[in-house]
């Protein structure tokens, strides 16, 4: 962490005292600036007020509970969120990320992998070249790190920016899951490839002319996901 | 080969259940016997009294007819004649006789005026002879009795019943008073001999007839108590096989149906209470299940500070207090070994719950181990035998606990080098794990899968929440797949785990019985 990087400022929303102390703790050691909320209502206050680069978001909270905060932030923001969940193959996964969150981590959380997961998200809204390509009505400026499709901007999260920029890059060809896990969320080998499913939707939502029937991204049966030019 | 395996069932059945139709110990062979029995017993004894009282009448009747007839013509006939008769005197008498009624042979003996003993037959010479009376008979006859009060006559008529040839006969004598000859008779009792032999053919067709009727009814009488019997058979098995709610029909009031009433009661108590444990049991992995998940909130807490504790030991040393080092030290590793086991007990409850769920992905398996060795640091202690390019549809998390364990586990009791091979038999993939130690005892064998199983009480459990194995059991049952442990023959344990190489029909076949139930 050089001197004149700005140092992230993230917004931690956990209901539990000893946990957020903790993690609050933790992260700031790790060189995070931490903002902290106890509940749903008071995190999208301070959302408003402060706008971090990140936000790490119990499922579990009293009132309204972390999916709904999360879509809820959704529907104005494409803010990275990690969620901190039970259990890896609880439905908690499955809802969290069709909410729209971009990663998750599992309880009892440790700090090393809270920081790890924090800082690749975080990566992923970095430019790295400066080209552009297009895919039928669909522009990708890696320059200016925005998605046009007919002309109009398209509102991605860093995360999916990241996909549709690692897809774009080989075009044509098949990426498996577990290679957009390493690619896109510097996963190691036991990634879940739930995680590039639910993006891979959340993305068709929002490039594709009818998600339900892609052309853009499509899927290889048995492998993972390809972007094609449409014919 | 399903099919076939139903039709031999089937026919094996048939097979049994005629067996013990015909089985020596069976009920209805039993029941049978015993009605026969009593039916020959009864018909026996019935039958043997009717016939011999019916013979003893017949013989009687017709025995004191030809005695009386015998008597009369003796006095009649033979009293008439001279004291010492001659022969043809005593053969014309003896004619005479026997042309009574009756139809009997007479033999007449007497001494002529000569003293020579002189012979009268009614058939002739070649008929009736003495020889053909028994000698006791003709000594009683010729034995002179004293005449005393209650015995009136010096000679009296004696009768003896012989057979001769198969024919019965009546045999009788006695001597005219104040003397005179000594007369005998002959008679055939052969048409009462048919008479009682057709009598006892009827009797033994009879006896007959009861045996089967008895057979028949004991059949029925079976029939109607086996029926139940069976009934209850079945609905004891289907209890045993766990269908607890197995009731029986109760009809009537006798003691089957007392059975069966009590087979109802049984079987609700045995509902009740294992409705009871059962539930007992939910609940007190329910308890496990709150109580791990209660530990979680203050152990991620305490995760987070050790690991800025940990951070601190490492930057510099000599920062700490000598003092405090070690018990921090202390603490963060147990701290760590505190997590690993509230995580597999949370991972134990929720397989108890069957709410653990599979996440699947094509995976190489031989990356996906050596990512698993790589991760561990196990790599220099680690031979694989595995070819790249044997891809999998499994959960990569779930396939990394069960190496980790089993790995783990070989590591820690057997010793390097651990030998980790690969290979595919029809749609399974299978792992084997196998180490260089000493192997599992034979006693420890079975039980290596235990939770929380101790070889022996005296030694202490090594580092390990003493769940691993059993999560990596569990884990390779929820792919449908197995874990065995043996030992192998050139030493040391082997582990092998079968998994299906494509677990997704498991979680389809798992989505579609939520959404049946839900």
């Amino acid at each position: 962490m050089g001197q004149n990087e700005p140092v992230p400022s993230l917004l931690l929303i956990e209901d539990d005292d000893a946990i957020r102390t903790a993690l609050e703790l933790s992260l700031t050691r790790q060189g995070h600036r931490v903002a902290t909320a106890a509940s749903g209502e008071d995190g999208l206050k301070l959302l408003r007020e402060q706008r971090p680069d990140l936000i790490v978001l119990d499922v579990m909270l009293p009132g309204i509970d972390g999916f709904e905060v999360c879509r809820r932030i959704r529907r104005t923001d494409q803010l990275p969120i990690i969620l901190l969940t039970a259990r890896s193959d609880d439905i908690d996964v499955v809802v969290g990320l069709e909410s729209g969150a971009d990663d998750y981590v599992v309880k009892p959380v440790q700090g090393r992998v809270l920081d790890a997961r924090i800082r690749a998200v975080l990566r992923r809204g970095e430019r790295e070249s400066n080209d552009a390509a297009s895919f039928g009505s669909l522009v990708i400026d890696r320059a200016a790190m925005t998605v046009t499709k007919n002309g109009e901007d398209l509102q991605l999260t860093p995360t999916e920016l990241r996909l549709l920029l690692e897809l774009s890059r080989r075009p044509g060809q098949a990426l498996s899951r577990q290679q957009l896990l390493r690619l896109v969320w510097e996963h190691d080998y036991l990634g879940d490839s739930r995680l590039v499913d639910a993006c891979v939707q959340r993305l068709r939502a929002k490039v594709e002319d009818v998600p339900s029937s892609p052309t853009l991204i499509r899927t290889v049966r048995g492998v993972g996901y390809r972007l094609d030019t449409p014919q | 080969m399903t099919q076939g395996k139903q039709g031999g069932r089937g026919w094996s059945a048939v097979r049994k259940g005629k067996l013990s139709r015909l089985r020596l110990t069976s009920l209805r062979l039993r029941l049978v016997v015993v009605f026969g029995l009593v039916a020959l017993t009864a018909a026996v004894s019935a039958s043997g009294i009717a016939y011999w009282l019916n013979r003893e009448a017949v013989l009687t009747r017709t025995q004191g007819a030809v005695l009386r007839d015998f008597e009369q013509e003796m006095q009649n006939r033979a009293g008439a004649l001279p004291e010492r008769p001659s022969q043809d005197e005593l053969q014309h008498t003896a004619g005479q006789m026997a042309n009574s009624s009756q139809h009997f042979s007479v033999l007449l003996v007497a001494k002529d005026a000569g003293g020579t003993t002189v012979y009268g037959s009614s058939g002739g010479l070649s008929g009736f002879s003495l020889e053909d009376v028994p000698k006791t008979l003709r000594d009683a006859v010729n034995k002179k009795q004293g005449v005393t009060d209650s015995n009136k006559s010096p000679y009296h008529v004696y009768w003896q019943r012989v057979v001769e040839d198969g024919t019965p006969y009546l045999v009788a004598g006695t001597r005219v008073i104040g003397g005179g000859p000594t007369g005998y008779m002959l008679k055939s009792l052969e048409p009462e001999a048919k008479d009682l032999n057709s009598l006892a053919w009827s009797l033994g067709i009879a006896t007959g007839l009861a045996l089967i009727g008895a057979a028949l009814l004991a059949q029925a009488a079976a029939t109607t108590v086996l029926k139940p019997v069976h009934r209850l058979g079945i609905a004891a098995r289907r209890l045993g096989e766990g269908r607890l709610d197995t009731r029986l029909r109760v009809s009537g009031t006798d003691e089957l149906a007392d059975l069966s009433r009590t087979f109802n009661l049984a079987a609700e108590a045995l509902e009740k209470r294992v409705a009871d444990m059962a539930a007992r049991d939910d609940a007190s992995r329910r308890f496990v299940a709150d109580m791990s998940h209660e530990l979680r909130t203050p152990l991620t807490a305490i995760t987070a500070v050790t690991e800025v504790l940990e951070e601190e030991l490492d930057s510099e040393a000599g920062s700490m207090d000598p003092m405090i080092e070690p018990a921090v030290r202390l603490v963060v590793s147990e701290t760590r070994r505190l997590n690993d086991l509230v995580e597999n007990l949370m991972e134990v409850t929720r397989f108890d719950a069957g709410t653990a769920r599979l996440v699947l992905d094509d995976v190489d398996i031989a990356d996906q181990i050596t990512a698993c060795i790589d991760a561990r640091a196990w790599l220099d202690a680690v031979e694989l035998d595995a070819e790249r390019g044997i891809h999998s549809r499994l959960d990569p998390r779930r396939l990394d606990v069960i190496l980790a364990n089993l790995i783990g586990n070989a590591l820690k009791h057997g010793g390097s080098p651990v030998r980790v091979s690969v290979r595919l038999e029809d749609d399974h993939l299978v792992i084997a794990v196998r180490d260089h130690g000493p192997g599992i005892p034979e006693d420890v064998l079975p039980h290596v899968f235990d939770r929380f199983y101790k070889a022996s009480a005296s030694r202490p459990r090594s580092e390990g929440s003493g769940l691993g194995l059993s999560i990596a059991l569990e884990n390779a049952h929820i792919h449908g797949g197995e874990i065995t442990a043996a030992n192998s023959p050139e030493g040391g344990a082997v582990f092998t785990l079968r998994l299906p190489r494509d677990a997704s029909e498991l979680t389809e076949q798992a989505d579609k019985d939520k959404e049946d139930a839900s």
